[in-house]
């Protein structure tokens, strides 16, 4: 599809460094989901994060924005109040299904970076695969690819803005209580 | 001869519900015949059909059916079913449109149905007859102050008749709305591997697994993860003490509600209550002049689940229309559609919108609890001897509230009372002999002549 802000190269070099500790730093990301390290996880965040998921909405090609009643809508749309608060209901230990503990993997693959017009802030691509396992053979995995803003601070990288694209309209799992 | 032992299937005297009915496709196939071929289904709401062209998609059953407002401004329901083979005429959820083209041969027909393009067809066909290859449309469509339903069967009773005296606690929905109710135009949708009737009673009488089985997320939401209150809904923070005074659960003849009667605490989960509520003392004295005294200050603004069997629930408070779509005797698509007054402020309209995202979207915080015992309960009735298990719903039996209003009242939201009556329900539209059954009527002696129905707008 024709993308008006489509740019084949970046608008400025991104240093090998800075690529591949970017890479290295949305593995550990992922690891420390996986490990269920909320409060951790917490920590990579800005405190002016905003998260998004939006619905795939299935609409034709043709419709245009606004054309209809058919509004964008989020499955996610949190500050970093509303991800605390997600990551606070994990750590109750009243959630009953993660118990026995339901196990996560998550894949980061096809990462590519770009400056932004803010000099420490980069804009991140990545696709992901994510698989949950539970209990016996209760398995699902979702899909998609994620737009990041990543900040480089004193303190190390971290995440200001994320925007996950699931590819599934209709979510098939019980939830998406999980982050991506 | 009944298909099934419905007294074994649905024992009302003793509560008790055999875990077949959850699992056995024989009995399924018969509830899309018997419930979903005859019931009044939900369909959308007007709110998001409001130009000509406009569409919605969703089911009737397992049926896919397109909601769509014509050039003349009527609005009809069809089967999306190309008449030529029977491809899907539209793949898309909703918009707007000036035809339904098939994509197999390219049939296309235009939004009142008819069709109107046949490729190649002076070619091919000798006199095709067009007029008999309209899409199908649904038998009856109409609207209650804008929610539209559409029927299956042309000899079934009229909306207002099957909604019965549901209809005086949906006024509180439609009628309190400032400009109207309105609905987001795209729902939520998600699919869970358990039998349909499972979430539905969930979310219209069972008020006590909430503390229970959400009780991570009643920890960090609402009235007590915010520290104004150490209960929600009456039911304290550990769940070991439940006030059941001043909240009812209400059964009718088909329908059921579930209230709070305090008139606010449908806003008891939200984080940020405030402009929601000060918009309900605005708008209050509005609603007790339209709808009295008793609708006014005790229903309007309560936690109220108003569930019109079969599978919709209108939710105030949490402020959402739900449809459970059947998908198989183990699967359903639950969809969640946010709804609040066309004239609250914006920000306030945000503020619901933000609530039901957050609670019951996908990613709910409450939502996702639900769906693991929809699925264990389903599919372990799979074991033989398991599934000659009954389920239990005797708490509250027998025990009576006074209440003014339409429908019998039994004490408390920790209750099983509209449980017991959708169980009931679903045994005696199972057993009707005819759609007027459905409601516990007998067919008028003369059958009503099936005329097709069209909503005229406005
Ligand atoms: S099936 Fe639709 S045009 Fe042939
Ligand atoms: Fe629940």
């Amino acid at each position: 599809m024709a993308n008006a802000e489509l740019k084949l190269a970046p608008t400025a070099p991104v240093s090998f460094e800075q690529e591949y500790a970017i890479g290295k730093f949305l593995s550990m990301e992922a690891r420390l989901l996986d490990e269920e390290r909320y409060p951790d996880w917490l920590e990579l965040l800005t405190e002016d994060i905003r998260y998004q998921i939006p619905v795939a909405i299935s609409t034709y090609r043709r419709a245009r924005q606004g054309s209809t009643t058919l509004k964008p809508l989020f499955i996610i749309d949190d500050g970093f109040p509303g991800l605390k608060q997600r990551a606070d209901r994990e750590a109750t230990g009243l959630v009953w299904l993660n118990d026995p503990a339901t196990r996560h993997l998550r894949i980061i693959t096809n990462i590519e970076v770009e400056t932004t017009d803010t000099p420490n802030e980069f804009l991140v691509r990545s696709k992901f695969m994510i698989f949950r396992g539970r209990r016996d053979k209760d398995i699902a995995s979702h899909a998609g690819w994620r737009e990041d803003i990543l900040r480089q601070t004193p303190q190390g990288w971290r995440i200001a803005r994320r925007v996950v694209h699931l590819i599934e309209r209709v979510v098939m799992d019980k939830n998406l209580n999980m982050f991506f | 001869m009944k298909k099934f032992n419905y007294q074994e299937l649905v024992d009302s005297e003793q509560a008790l519900q055999k875990r077949s009915i959850f699992w056995d496709p024989a009995i399924y196939e018969e509830e899309l015949k018997q419930i979903f071929n005859r019931c009044w289904l939900f369909l959308g709401h007007e709110s998001q059909l409001p130009q000509p062209g406009d569409f919605i998609r969703t089911y009737m059953g397992e049926d896919d059916v397109i909601v769509v407002r014509g050039k003349d401004k009527v609005i009809r329901a069809f089967l999306n079913a190309c008449t030529h083979r029977g491809n899907k005429v539209c793949q898309a959820e909703g918009g707007n449109t000036r035809s339904f083209t098939c994509s197999y041969h390219g049939w296309s027909f235009n939004t009142e149905g008819e069709l109107a393009g046949v490729p190649l067809e002076k070619e091919i066909y000798d006199n095709l007859p067009r007029e008999r290859f309209g899409l199908v449309p649904v038998a009856r469509l109409d609207s209650y102050k804008g929610l539209l339903f559409g029927c299956f069967s042309e000899s079934a009773p009229s909306l207002i008749d099957y909604l019965g005296d549901i209809a005086w606690y949906i006024d509180v929905v439609t009628d309190s709305a400032q400009g109207g109710l309105e609905v987001v135009g795209a729902p939520y949708k998600t699919e869970i591997p358990g039998n349909w009737k499972l979430p539905v009673e969930n979310a219209i009488g069972d008020g006590y697994h909430v503390a229970w089985a959400h009780a991570g997320a009643m920890s960090v939401v609402g009235a007590i993860g915010n520290g104004r209150s150490d209960n929600v809904l009456g039911i304290n923070a550990n769940n070991t003490g439940v006030d059941q005074s001043g909240a009812i659960e209400i059964v009718m003849n088909t329908h059921t509600v579930l209230t709070t009667l305090d008139g606010q605490s449908g806003y008891a989960l939200y984080d940020h209550p405030e402009p929601v509520l000060a918009h309900l003392e605005r708008n209050r004295p509005n609603v007790i002049e339209k709808l009295g005294e008793l609708r006014g200050r005790q229903l309007y603004g309560s936690e109220t689940h108003i569930g019109v069997f079969p599978n919709v629930q209108i939710i105030q408070g949490l402020n959402f229309i739900r449809i459970i779509h059947p998908k198989g005797p183990g699967k359903f698509e639950v969809w969640t559609y946010a709804m609040c007054e066309r004239g609250m402020p914006d920000a306030t309209k945000e503020i619901i919108h933000d609530h039901v995202r957050q609670t019951f979207g996908p990613a709910g915080l409450l939502e996702g609890d639900d769906g693991d015992f929809v699925e264990a309960i389903t599919h372990s009735a799979a074991g033989y001897a398991t599934r000659q298990m009954q389920g239990f719903l005797g708490m509250g039996m027998g025990r009576k509230a006074p209440w003014d209003g339409p429908g019998e009242a039994s004490p408390g939201l920790v209750n099983e009372a509209c449980q017991r009556g959708f169980y009931n329900q679903w045994r005696r539209t199972m057993e009707a002999d005819n759609a007027y059954g459905v409601i516990g009527q007998t067919a008028p002696v003369t059958p009503v002549t099936a005329v097709l129905k069209e909503f005229r707008h406005g």
